[in-house]
């Protein structure tokens, strides 16, 4: 088997790269196939919390690549979906404690064993970053409609337009997008960001306040119905796989009090 | 008729935020891109005038610079009105 390396990315801290890794882990395992789930942020580790599989996690990375126990050792299988594993970043280190090199030879080794390898990325530009996407085969690139958190994308996609040769594709995933604030001509759109940023679109994920409540539960919201934020993230996985699925109608729902009085005396109408 | 109602309770705002951003965006994502320091392009534009100035008359109130993008790449235009040559 030769899985796809992905590597999810976006420059600028606190955007939701951690977040968007394990909602699009949970839902691409939730279409059938494997998944490894890679935590870079060596020194800040976070993605197992979101996962809710903090209290099993007893190997990590860096003990793997330092050969203290086996790959399969430190994988963290995931409470639902048993094909979807973890691999855990240590807590007491820090980013220089794994090498490009390494880094590779542990993607072609995952590679091996599932479909898609998805590791997240620290924050930053430096030496950290660059040991994330050292083995990736694609890039997600992740921000906000902010204009700090797309000027960071924009320094992401040239470093990554600098390893072509490597990175074959990659493709941006706009989050705690709202569309009340683009209607009323606050904040830039979806097509505004794509414009500027001249990048393929692979998802549009809506700002959500399920968002935290499934962080808090450690229950990632892709794996939730009926949840717009969720649903967006099993769009993305589906677009990943290769299927061509539209980009949700965000600009015709409002959530503004009075639009909420209106649709709930007449549904069918859309303010 | 709800939705002219609505619009006449709360009037569309005509401060368009979001247009600034963008454009605020565009011009410095140019900058960053290139590399370029600000005032940079404010240099060049007088520098040009002065060699283009040499050998025509200009029209300075319409001569119009823009650094443009397509597709990550910027290019300069640059555009002279001519009123007659210096002989």
């Amino acid at each position: 088997m030769s899985g796809r390396v992905i590597v999810i990315t976006s420059g600028k801290g606190g955007v939701g790269k951690t977040t968007a890794s394990a909602n699009i882990g949970v839902a691409l395992a939730s279409t059938g196939v494997s998944v490894a789930l890679v935590d870079m942020d060596i020194g800040l580790r976070n993605l197992d919390i979101l996962m809710g599989l903090e209290n099993r996690v007893v190997y990590n990375l860096v003990d793997v690549v330092e050969e203290r126990c086996k790959l399969r050792q430190a994988l963290v299988k995931d409470k639902k979906l048993p094909n979807l594993s973890l691999l855990p970043a240590a807590q007491t280190r820090d980013k220089s404690a794994v090498n490009a090199e390494q880094m590779k030879a542990l993607c072609n080794e995952l590679k091996s064993m599932y479909d898609f390898v998805l590791v997240d990325s620290p924050a930053g530009i430096e030496q950290g970053f660059q040991n994330a996407v050292a083995g990736a085969d694609e890039a997600i690139v992740i921000t906000t409609p902010e204009m700090s958190a797309v000027r960071d994308a924009d320094r992401i996609i040239g470093l990554l337009e600098a390893r072509k040769d490597e990175i074959k594709e990659y493709r941006l995933v706009l989050n705690r997008y709202r569309p009340t604030m683009v209607a009323n001509n606050d904040m830039m759109s979806v097509d505004d960001v794509l414009e500027i940023l001249s990048v393929k679109l692979l998802g549009v994920v809506p700002e959500d306040e399920d968002i935290i409540i499934s962080t808090n539960k450690g229950e990632p919201i892709s794996g939730t119905d009926n949840i717009r934020a969720g649903l967006a993230y099993r769009n993305i996985a589906r677009r990943i796989r290769g299927e061509d699925v539209a980009i949700m109608d965000l600009e015709s729902k409002n959530t503004t009090w009075i639009n909420k009085i209106v649709s709930f005396f007449n549904p069918t109408v859309r303010v | 008729m709800q939705l002219q109602l609505f619009s006449w309770i709360f009037p569309p705002k005509t401060d368009d935020v979001r247009a600034t951003a963008k454009d605020r965006m565009r011009s410095m994502l140019t900058h960053d891109r290139l590399e370029l320091p600000a005032g940079r392009l404010e240099t060049l534009e007088e520098e040009l005038m002065a060699v283009v100035g040499r050998y025509f008359e200009l029209d300075k109130d319409t001569t119009h610079f823009d650094l443009q993008q397509y597709e990550r790449r910027a290019s300069l235009i640059a555009n002279f009105r001519l009123l007659r040559s210096k002989c």
